[in-house]
């Protein structure tokens, strides 16, 4: 059974189409691109399946489970984290705290555990820090725990997004164009970074319009146009498909 | 050439002093005690000051801080802006005065009642911030506020309308009975302490973490799996409970209550004393308080220029210092 099942999911707004009848499925454990020209829907396809908005038709399956339409704090509960395209780290906050709070979901603390059962959360409370830190220092962040978020540099700040994100343990981690703004290196370390997720058994999902770096790190890729699902295949069979090149670049017959 | 080396050397030296000093205050131990050095302090602050007249204003200052930490749980750690924040302290008020003058309760299940009731009603309006977001939200609770005051005017048989509930009695727990300015000065003392501890309990669990997420960025909350309407409506309850424990305590020390105890002018400066103070962090609401409650009193004798005086504090202020005289970081414009 796939992690993951997306059955001809279809999103409207209003008259416009933003997504048809896509259908994919994602494999435990695999490195899944998805890639498509501007509009063609990707970020709306992860939105709803993050529970930021409820697709119109078809249905989400995950671990067995349809989770179609929960609200979004439900489906994190559930094991599904991700990251945005325009960066949402809480710039005012720590390093730590950021991390701390994307463990939100796996802290077992109630309000009468926060007032009655102090010796409980506060055991709690460092077994989560314990965890935060572990995250930080796979990303190599440890060091800066204490520096408020919005000092970091830009590219340290997407790995912290991630880093929040990973740190409730999640089955599959959706990246929203994790490249956006970075310089080679840095995607480069991103490059690492999400093959370590992958060993430490995360299945991650990235959308992304930089093709050097999708090819090197996705197995297998899914093409969108025009909220339709275009195609699907390997990096290498991807490239050299006529029909990709041709929505990406234009048709030789229209030159 | 040597001056300014000098000179330098000096900043730098009083830089580093600063430093020292902020990582002192990191140490838990000094923090443990520093923490009993202002509880000792306050608790011999009575034989210090002799004069009654001190100690009333004192007694008021620790009123406004019970407010004003609740409020900045609202304001500060959740960003949520309420503009009817005088209406649970009225609601806290009422409650005491006439369940002590009309149905002989004791104080103390009085001062709990209050505060459940605040926060009954503190839930209630935070419901809609399900719906109503921003501004809009902020108008409502301006809305809540105004309607609070014009039911007790209105509805002269519960509340004794304008006139207001008078000749409270003196409370009494445990056999202590609260007469004097001095004895207020503990009861209030006391209550201001456990505002202090519970409030950071909360704000040191995920709970005040949670908060602070939904007012860095709500949407982004949502996605690390917090419910964030229902820890609007908590954080809400919460808040509004401290505001309703204030009122209980008003009406026992000032024996009357009327409607004008709680007009909207009242929400105003509990959230200019936030605002002064410092939002974000638990203890520096308190700054706010004392600055404009002395500034209040010190221009008595102008008193119809209060509000121009608050107004100038306010802008000096945040001139200087926009996130407040010990707000974090992210009030800095």
């Amino acid at each position: 059974m796939s992690l993951l099942a997306a059955k001809t999911i279809g999103k409207k707004f209003g008259g416009v189409i933003a997504l048809n009848d896509v259908s994919l499925n994602v494999e435990q454990g695999e490195i899944i691109g998805m890639i498509g020209p501007n509009g063609s829907g990707k970020t709306t396809f992860i939105n709803n399946l993050s529970g930021l908005y409820a697709p119109t038709t078809g249905q989400f399956i995950f671990n067995g489970e349809n989770i179609t339409g929960l609200a979004a704090h439900v489906i994190t509960g559930k094991g599904i984290s991700r990251t945005f395209q325009n960066l949402r780290v809480f710039p005012n906050i720590s390093v730590l705290e950021n991390v701390l709070i994307g463990l939100h979901c796996r802290i077992d603390v109630s309000l009468w555990d926060v007032y009655f059962g102090f010796v409980k959360t506060r055991k709690i409370e460092k077994q989560a820090r314990e965890k935060a830190m572990d995250v930080l220092a796979i990303a190599d962040l440890a060091s800066r725990k204490n520096d408020l978020a919005k000092n970091l540099p830009y590219g340290k700040q997407r790995l912290l997004e991630i880093c929040r994100a990973i740190v409730s343990d999640p089955h599959l981690l959706l990246l929203d164009e994790p490249c956006a703004g970075m310089n080679p290196v840095e995607m480069d370390d991103l490059a690492k970074f999400i093959r370590i997720l992958q060993k430490k058994g995360i299945t991650v999902f990235v959308i992304e319009h930089n093709m050097r770096f999708i090819m090197s790190v996705a197995e297998r890729i899914v093409v969108l146009a025009n909220g339709s699902k275009f195609q699907e295949g390997t990096p290498a069979q991807i490239q050299n498909d006529k029909k990709v090149q041709a929505i990406y670049l234009g048709d030789e017959g229209e030159l | 050439m040597q001056n300014i080396e000098q000179r330098s050397d000096k900043h730098e030296s009083t830089f580093n002093n600063i430093i020292k000093f902020k990582s002192l205050l990191e140490n838990q131990v000094y923090k443990k005690i520093a923490y009993i050095l202002l509880l000792l302090f306050s608790v011999f602050l009575p034989n210090i000051v002799n004069n009654m007249y001190y100690m009333g204003i004192i007694n008021y200052m620790i009123l406004y801080a019970i407010l004003c930490m609740g409020l900045n749980l609202i304001l500060g750690y959740t960003g949520l802006l309420s503009l009817g924040h005088a209406a649970f302290y009225g609601l806290g008020g009422y409650t005491t005065a006439i369940l002590i003058t009309r149905y002989d309760f004791g104080f103390l299940p009085c001062l709990i009642l209050s505060g459940i009731i605040a926060l009954l009603f503190g839930i209630l309006l935070g419901l809609p911030t399900r719906k109503v977001r921003g501004d809009y939200f902020c108008l409502l609770t301006i809305a809540f506020g105004e309607i609070f005051r014009l039911v007790a005017q209105a509805w002269i048989d519960f509340t004794n309308g304008a006139m207001g509930i008078v000749g409270i009695p003196i409370p009494q727990i445990f056999g202590w009975s609260i007469r004097t300015e001095t004895d207020f000065y503990y009861l209030g003392l006391i209550l201001l302490t456990f505002t202090f501890i519970t409030l950071s309990l909360l704000v040191n669990s995920k709970f005040g973490r949670a908060f602070i997420a939904i007012r860095e960025d709500e949407l982004a909350a949502s996605v690390m799996g917090i419910n964030t309407a229902v820890y609007k409506i908590i954080v809400f309850g919460i808040g509004c409970f401290y505001a309703g424990l204030a009122g209980s305590y008003l009406a026992v020390y000032q024996t009357t209550i009327t409607p004008s105890n709680f007009r909207l002018e009242e929400s105003c400066l509990m959230i200019i004393m936030v605002i002064v103070g410092g939002m974000g962090s638990l203890l520096a609401p308190i700054a706010g308080v004392v600055v404009m409650t002395i500034a209040t009193e010190y221009f008595r004798d102008i008193a119809e220029y209060r509000m121009l005086i608050i107004g100038v504090i306010m802008v000096t202020v945040l001139l200087f210092r926009p996130q407040g005289i010990f707000g974090t970081s992210a009030f800095k414009s």
